[in-house]
């Protein structure tokens, strides 16, 4: 019996001893070869050359994962995106995408079921620069007008948007080409989406006075469901219109921001 | 060598590594204000030596500043600095203030090397190195902070219970006490710690108890904040860690805000953000603590270090503990597992052979690590994570508190045109100044308190920052970054340059 003991233990400590070995080689050969699987700067300035003469306009450059922004650094040729779910996205004005991608990193997952699930077909064949993929899609996307013109670019939910800011309480005007489908997008910068106790707020959307829908902003509770949306057909009228988005809230002291484009 | 000796051996070793690879560390946001601290109180000191009477009479105006921490580290600091740096001007200022936390680090490496002698000598080298072995911990060690000196004294407190005189117990949980206020939770340890030995042994250490109640004296010595009202400070003290705010933490692409935090989170962020091996060896160890408690089998030591790191971890666990400051509030968890981690190595390789391949084996991930990503150490996450892009793609919090703008001082230095403005972002102007100081930033680049206010901006990615980036955008009307700090890839300070500035894309 003892002697079975002892033999147990044995083996205990030597599948101990190979496992310790083999997690310490195995890590070792991890963090000596994750440089590898990164891009060199000659990598990202190959890609960034391959953007320059492909370049047309409403072409846009997504990075994937998404926090692989070195690639602003380089690429000079085309608006840099890196929005977060690339299935509901909007790309407004996009039509050929760019994925620039690092296929190689740790937990990458490939986005292109996300693509092709919102009916984006790949544009081109996948280029390889190291560890950099560059591969164009084809987004489908409708005709669009915008409606909001920002030059300027305001982070809601984590993603840089090109959205207007609107005081609450206040209007927004706006005269543009109306096409078939309105689209409304509207949420509070920063972190004070998040504010507990904050009541909603409400955008009431006219196109040339008549009433088209509205929008509710709730308090951000969960990352990702800040951006709020608004997707409405617009009923028969003028080839252009003023459009009208009133904001409302019991509490005005936030920084809201409304972006706002036709399509079809 | 005498097991002390090599103690101290150990201990003076990584105390001297620490100060030789410090330069580089940049200053977190709360060294900034311990260095502020520490130069009010040694204003405070000098005033003793030349005028004894009028200090006494004037702690309030020099020890209010940062009343949220008792006095002892702070002091210490500041007494480094008066010695090494005003008097004796051998040390610059950032070495002199941060000298009493490598001596803190040598102790703690001194006390885990007593804790691993009891078992064997191979453990009792191992354990600290277990311990230190991760960036993590490294860049821990070289802060002005309070964190690796309560760690230290997390140890210390239990080396002291288990084998000092009632005195010197006293005086180490004093010493506990009067660096953090962690150590508020170490009496009902050690009572309930006493209450489950057995016969004798609990006894003799309940007789002890008794010692702790003149431990506050530690406190009050060298706090002299509480030398004129007391009770108000110390209610004042108690007041800021009880209804202390919750800073946002990203976790699994959810940035965390408030309680109820993940119950588990302390452990997996452990799991996460040290070197694999590490890890699972900690994590056998915690496990054979427990294995053994479970079966009785635990001696009067291995109880106890289960009880401290337990007791270090707790708080975490309850979800209402504010959890920002990645693994370095609960490091006496880590500190109190390395022992019996070390002495599991030893147990599954006696043979020196295989001992050294199986130390190996654990060990260099973590100095990799160390090469690696040092001075970086907030960002620092292990291969369970998949490295630093790995965290980055899971959505782990990227770094803490500003320390990583070290990595784009020079180049600042090098294009910044005189005068400029520069917006510094979660770098604190009591760290800008300590920059400037240790002459790491030129003295004319000028602290800007926004992107529309500056020339050149230096971003810190954080998830709950995500508006300064676009906000500097519109402010510059350009997108391009003129350089950055990536580590890997990934994006931890990113440096904007108005157009037509030295250095703008």
């Amino acid at each position: 019996m003892g002697a079975w003991v002892k033999h147990g233990r044995v083996m205990r400590s030597r599948s101990a001893f190979v496992a310790l070995i083999a997690a310490g080689a195995a890590s070792l050969l991890f963090d000596l070869t994750l440089p590898l699987r990164l891009p060199s700067e000659a990598d990202w300035a190959e890609a960034a050359g391959a953007l320059r003469g492909a370049a047309q306009p409403a072409d846009a450059v997504q990075l994937w994962p998404v926090w692989a922004e070195r690639a602003r650094l380089f690429v000079d040729s085309m608006p840099v995106l890196a929005e977060e779910d690339l299935e509901e996205a909007d790309y407004p004005g996009v039509r050929r995408l760019f994925l620039l991608s690092l296929p190689r990193t740790p937990f990458y997952s490939p986005p292109d079921a996300a693509l092709q699930a919102r009916g984006a077909t790949p544009a081109g064949p996948e280029q390889r620069f190291g560890a950099l993929s560059l591969r164009a899609w084809d987004l489908h996307a409708a005709p669009a007008d915008p409606i909001t013109r920002a030059a300027e670019e305001h982070e809601v939910d984590y993603v840089a948007r090109h959205c207007v800011l609107v005081p609450i309480g206040g209007r927004l005007v706006e005269r543009a080409p109306a096409r078939a489908t309105l689209h409304v997008r509207a949420g509070v910068v920063g972190e004070r989406a998040y504010d507990a106790n904050r009541p909603e707020i409400v955008v009431q959307v006219f196109a040339d006075g008549l009433p088209v829908g509205s929008l509710e902003v709730p308090r951000t509770v969960r990352d990702g469901t800040g951006w709020r949306r608004l997707d409405v057909a617009l009923p028969a009228g003028a080839a252009e219109r003023e459009f009208v988005f009133a904001a409302s809230s019991p509490d005005r002291n936030r920084p809201f921001c409304l972006q706002a484009w036709t399509s079809g | 060598m005498s097991d002390k000796a090599l103690a101290r051996t150990l201990g003076f070793a990584i105390a001297a590594v620490l100060a030789l690879t410090q330069a580089p560390v940049g200053f977190v946001r709360d060294e900034g204000y311990y260095f502020t601290a520490a130069q009010s109180y040694e204003a405070w000191l000098r005033l003793l030596l030349h005028a004894p009477l009028q200090a006494i009479a004037q702690t309030e105006r020099y020890w209010s500043y940062n009343f949220e921490h008792p006095g002892l580290a702070k002091l210490l600091f500041a007494a480094s600095h008066l010695v090494w740096s005003t008097w004796l001007g051998v040390l610059p200022d950032a070495l002199a203030w941060r000298l009493p936390a490598f001596a803190f680090a040598g102790l703690l490496s001194y006390w885990l090397c007593l804790l691993g002698l009891s078992r064997s000598r191979a453990a009792g080298v191992l354990a600290p190195l277990l311990f230190w072995c991760a960036e993590r911990t490294f860049f821990h060690g070289h802060l002005a902070c309070f964190d690796i000196p309560i760690c230290a004294l997390w140890a210390g407190v239990g080396v002291a219970f288990l084998r000092a005189s009632g005195p010197g117990l006293a005086l180490t949980y004093g010493a506990a006490l009067a660096v953090k206020h962690n150590a508020w939770f170490l009496p009902p340890v050690l009572a309930v710690y006493a209450l489950l030995l057995p016969g004798d042994q609990r006894k003799a250490m309940l007789r002890k108890l008794p010692w702790l109640l003149l431990s506050p004296l530690v406190l009050f010595a060298t706090w002299p904040l509480l030398w004129h009202d007391p009770l108000r400070h110390l209610r004042d003290w108690v007041a800021f860690h009880t209804h202390h705010v919750h800073y946002a933490w990203w976790y699994f692409g959810q940035v965390l805000r408030g309680p109820p935090f993940p119950v588990w989170y302390p452990v997996v962020l452990d799991a996460l953000v040290l070197p694999l091996t590490n890890a699972l060896v900690l994590a056998a160890a915690g496990i054979s603590l427990l294995w053994g408690f479970a079966r009785r089998r635990l001696d009067a030591q291995r109880l106890l270090e289960l009880g401290l790191a337990g007791a270090a971890l707790l708080p975490f666990l309850l979800t209402t503990t504010p959890i920002f400051g990645g693994i370095k509030h609960w490091l006496g968890f880590l500190a109190l597992l390395a022992p019996e981690g070390a002495s599991l190595l030893v147990r599954i390789a006696p043979q020196p052979r295989r001992l050294l391949a199986v130390a190996a084996a654990t060990l260099l991930p973590g100095l990799w690590q160390i090469v690696h990503v040092h001075p970086y150490g907030t960002s620092a996450y292990g291969e369970l994570a998949g490295g630093i892009p790995g965290a980055a793609t899971l959505g782990m919090q990227r770094q803490y508190w500003s320390n990583n703008v070290t990595g784009v001082l020079p180049w600042l230095n090098a294009h910044c045109p005189p005068g400029a403005r520069v917006y510094f972002h979660e770098v604190n102007v009591e760290s800008y100044r300590t920059y400037v100081r240790m002459g790491m930033l030129r003295p004319d680049i000028r602290y800007a308190p926004g992107p529309s206010q500056s020339d050149y901006a230096a971003l810190q990615w954080h998830r709950e920052f995500r508006d300064r980036e676009p906000e500097t955008w519109n402010a510059y009307g350009t997108r391009r970054p003129a350089t950055g700090l990536y580590l890997d890839e990934v994006p931890q300070v990113v440096v904007y340059a108005r157009p037509g500035l030295p250095g703008a894309p």
